[in-house]
């Protein structure tokens, strides 16, 4: 997993590409710390699948900013993120783009 | 048994030997005494009648010069030159052989010439014959008395003196006669004479050597009534007869004669020849009792020595039956045993040894889930050094193989390795094969051996036939080259030693590749086992009952389709849940076969394997846990078993997590079992043998 990280006027931009699972998960938690975030938005254009560790690293960020009133947007996921994130009721979660 | 026999063999030999020399010996002992003898008596006849001749020639001499010529003489006057002379009778005889004057009336007028026994008297008239001298013979006119008789001539042979002795007179004359000649006379080197008065027994003589031991014969031990004795000079030519005495102590061989009143005893101690051949028989019987006895030892010890042999021979075969048993046995250990059925491949494999266990060995076993290392090799040699070779050539094999997985390689290091350890200078050939069961691929290496062959369904039988490398354990810096050829679904390839290809017939005619070829291609399905099964009965019929030199083995191995399990463990670790994903990726990604039954299905396998073992790593105290992955194929799709050791765990048993809650409302555990849920087909949980099963399947169908 490769993590492309940029931060323009408050909001944090992380290009997932790869898998995004347990064992690479912690370095997406930690790529999160970011001072002066107020949003961020997940591109997973080029992740393949995402695994519960993932997704807790999506509910954590979505902590973290909901108390700046920031949201957490998830960008051009492919079917199968897709998919996880509706069986997993997340999708309503997530604003979705 | 047979050493009495040997024993009593050269004893019978030994006496045998000396009975013979005893006998030849006695013999020839018997003969010089005989001759010792013979000669002496004529030596003892001839000097007597020489001493008697010569006295009585002194006394017609004497008469011849007192008468002075041939004339008358009264008889008065005739006894009285008779008496003086000491003689019996006196005689003057005329040239015409006419008895003119003798002491004996009956004498006168007898004519010589008229009578034969005294005709050779008259060649003393021829004028040059100066004695003529007769034997004692019994007397004409008086047959009980012996006589002898001398004339002597007149000057110019003018008529002759005869002289006549009887033997009674010698008798008194005797011991003046031979005085003491008998006492320094020896008879060869130890015998003797001895004269005595026939009468009395009293000696005259004694030998020296036994003066004044006895005065009688028969104090010196004659004795009469054993003697053999006989009237001598009767022809002046016997000898007598030999007879045994004890004189002096001393056994004797003896020849006694009566003469003039008295006996003449001629005695050879026995030892003078018969002490030569007790000390030869003495000496050889010592000899060769030395001779015997070292030669019965030496032969005794020979058998001994044979039996042991023969024992140790028969020790010795018992050993190299032994010795076959223990190899058979070694080799029998050797090779593998059958493995479990496998999907993907069949190996069939078979040896028969030879009488004299040959080197032959197989060897198949899997490098991983989807290798199998397979290989036919042969040590040169027969027994227990080959089995014993073959041992640590295949166990050296293997472990390269195991290490190294390249058949090359691992022929190239087990090379280096029997180079240098090759006491017995033994080799062996191998053709050594790796079947990749992905692809079908077989990678050899080939060192020295007889090329396999490869039976497809569709083409007939035929050998791969490629380079090979030198022989193993020949060329320390050998190199060996991996080679491959492809097995499709359902092909096989077979490999065999020799023995198979030089089976012989009755005729002496080798079985051969053809018939090797001929009798694979016989096979419809090229099954494994038909074929080392269709190829040992066609050898069998072809060399039927004869006895094969050689030890045969035949390989088939059989590809039948790629693996469709893989099963590997890992540790309850994030590097173990790391390396399951590597694994799914692997194994989804090797083959065309597989890929078509897998597709798309990639990343939601990999999110159930990231949940499960997810589950395991942090909340089951597993200290392992494994997953098995299989393809299936109706319906096509994956199957994974995940297990492990932890602490029982039913997932499935618990409530999942309320997803409709906002996320700020979420729990975030529990999310992962339910993706499982989910994403797969069906998802079951058992616990057995104290592991948790969780199988999960996932069809192209959900």
């Amino acid at each position: 997993m490769t993590i492309e990280k940029s931060l323009v006027d408050g909001k944090l931009t992380l290009k997932v590409s790869g898998r995004l699972d347990t064992n690479t998960s912690p370095d997406l938690l930690a790529a999160l710390k970011c001072d002066g975030a107020t949003s961020v938005e997940f591109d997973f254009a080029d992740l393949e699948y995402i695994s519960s560790a993932g997704l807790r690293v999506l509910m954590a960020a979505q902590r973290s900013v909901m108390e700046g009133n920031g949201k957490v947007t998830i960008a051009r996921p492919n079917e199968m993120v897709r998919g996880v994130l509706d069986m997993t009721g997340l999708s309503s979660v997530f604003e979705i783009v | 048994m047979r050493r009495l026999a040997i024993y009593l063999a050269a004893a019978s030999l030994y006496a045998a030997m000396l009975a013979v020399t005893w006998s030849i010996t006695s013999r020839q002992a018997w003969e010089k005494t005989q001759s010792q003898l013979d000669f002496s008596v004529r030596d003892l006849h001839n000097t007597l009648a020489g001493a008697i001749d010569t006295m009585l020639s002194h006394i017609a001499s004497t008469a011849v010069r007192h008468v002075g010529t041939a004339h008358f003489i009264p008889m008065d006057h005739m006894k009285e030159i008779a008496k003086e002379l000491d003689i019996d009778e006196l005689c003057i005889i005329s040239r015409e052989g006419i008895v003119i004057s003798s002491n004996d009336p009956h004498s006168i007028d007898v004519d010589m010439t008229s009578i034969p026994v005294l005709e050779e008297f008259m060649a003393l008239t021829n004028g040059t014959t100066t004695t003529v001298s007769q034997p004692f013979r019994p007397h004409a006119n008086n047959p009980q008395v012996r006589s002898k008789y001398l004339g002597a001539p007149f000057p110019g042979g003018d008529g002759y003196v005869q002289v006549g002795l009887y033997e009674g007179t010698l008798q008194k004359m005797l011991p003046a006669v031979l005085g003491s000649i008998f006492d320094e006379w020896l008879l060869g080197n130890t015998g003797f004479f001895l004269c005595a008065d026939r009468t009395t027994g009293k000696l005259f003589s004694n030998p020296s050597r036994h003066r004044n031991e006895a005065k009688t014969l028969a104090e010196a031990g004659y004795d009469v009534s054993t003697a053999s004795e006989r009237e001598f000079l009767a022809d002046g030519k016997a000898t007598g007869v030999t007879f045994v005495q004890t004189l002096f102590g001393e056994k004797c061989f003896c020849r006694a004669f009566l003469f003039a009143g008295h006996r003449f005893v001629a005695a050879l101690p026995k030892r003078e020849f018969f002490g030569t051949r007790t000390m030869l028989v003495s000496v050889l019987s010592v000899l060769l009792f030395g001779v015997l006895a070292a030669f019965t030892l030496s032969l005794d010890r020979i058998f001994r020595d044979s039996d042991r042999l023969k024992k140790f021979y028969a020790a010795e075969d018992e050993r190299r039956a032994k010795d076959m048993e223990i190899a058979k046995t070694i080799q029998d250990s050797a090779l593998p045993r059958p493995l479990p059925d496998s999907p993907c491949f069949r190996i069939e494999a078979a040896m028969q040894t030879a009488r004299e266990v040959g080197g032959d060995f197989y060897d198949y076993f899997p490098l991983d889930a989807t290798h199998l290392a397979f290989l036919v090799a042969d040590v040169s040699g027969k027994g227990i050094t080959a089995a014993l070779y073959m041992m640590t050539a295949k166990t050296l094999i293997k472990n390269k193989l195991l290490a190294v997985r390249d058949p090359a390689a691992a022929l190239t290091e087990a090379n280096e390795e029997l180079c240098a350890n090759n006491p017995a200078s033994m080799f062996l050939t191998a053709w050594v094969g790796v079947l990749d069961l992905e692809s079908g691929i077989v990678t050899f290496a080939n060192a020295g051996h007889n090329p396999p062959v490869m039976i497809s369904g569709s083409q007939p039988a035929e050998y791969v036939r490629k380079m090979s490398g030198p022989l193993l354990a020949f060329l320390d810096d050998a190199k060996y080259a991996a080679q491959t050829v492809k097995l499709g679904i359902g092909d096989a390839l077979f490999l065999y030693t020799d023995g198979v290809t030089e089976a012989m017939d009755e005729k002496g005619e080798l079985f051969g590749e053809q018939r090797t070829l001929d009798a694979l291609n016989a096979v419809e399905t090229p099954d494994a086992h038909a074929l080392c099964g269709v190829v040992r009965s066609v050898v069998a019929a072809f060399s039927e009952g004869l006895q094969q030199a050689d030890d045969m083995t035949v390989l088939a191995v059989r590809y039948l389709r790629p693996p469709t399990v893989y099963s590997r463990a890992f540790p309850p670790t994030q590097e173990g849940i790391a390396a399951a994903s590597r694994f799914l990726d692997d194994v989804l990604g090797k083959s065309a076969w597989r890929e078509a039954r897998v597709t798309g299905l990639g990343s939601t396998l990999h999110v159930i394997l990231d949940e499960a073992c997810s589950n395991i790593v942090k909340h089951s105290g597993a200290t392992d846990f494994t997953l098995d992955i299989e393809i299936m194929d109706s319906p096509s799709g994956v199957r994974i078993t995940f297990s492990d050791n932890g602490t029982a765990y039913d997932p499935l048993a618990h409530l999942d997590p309320d997803t409709t809650l906002p996320a700020s409302e979420r729990a975030i555990g529990g999310l992962g079992i339910l993706m499982i849920k989910k994403m797969a087909s069906s998802v079951q949980y058992h616990r057995s043998r104290s592991r948790n099963f969780l199988v999960v399947e996932r069809t192209e169908q959900t």
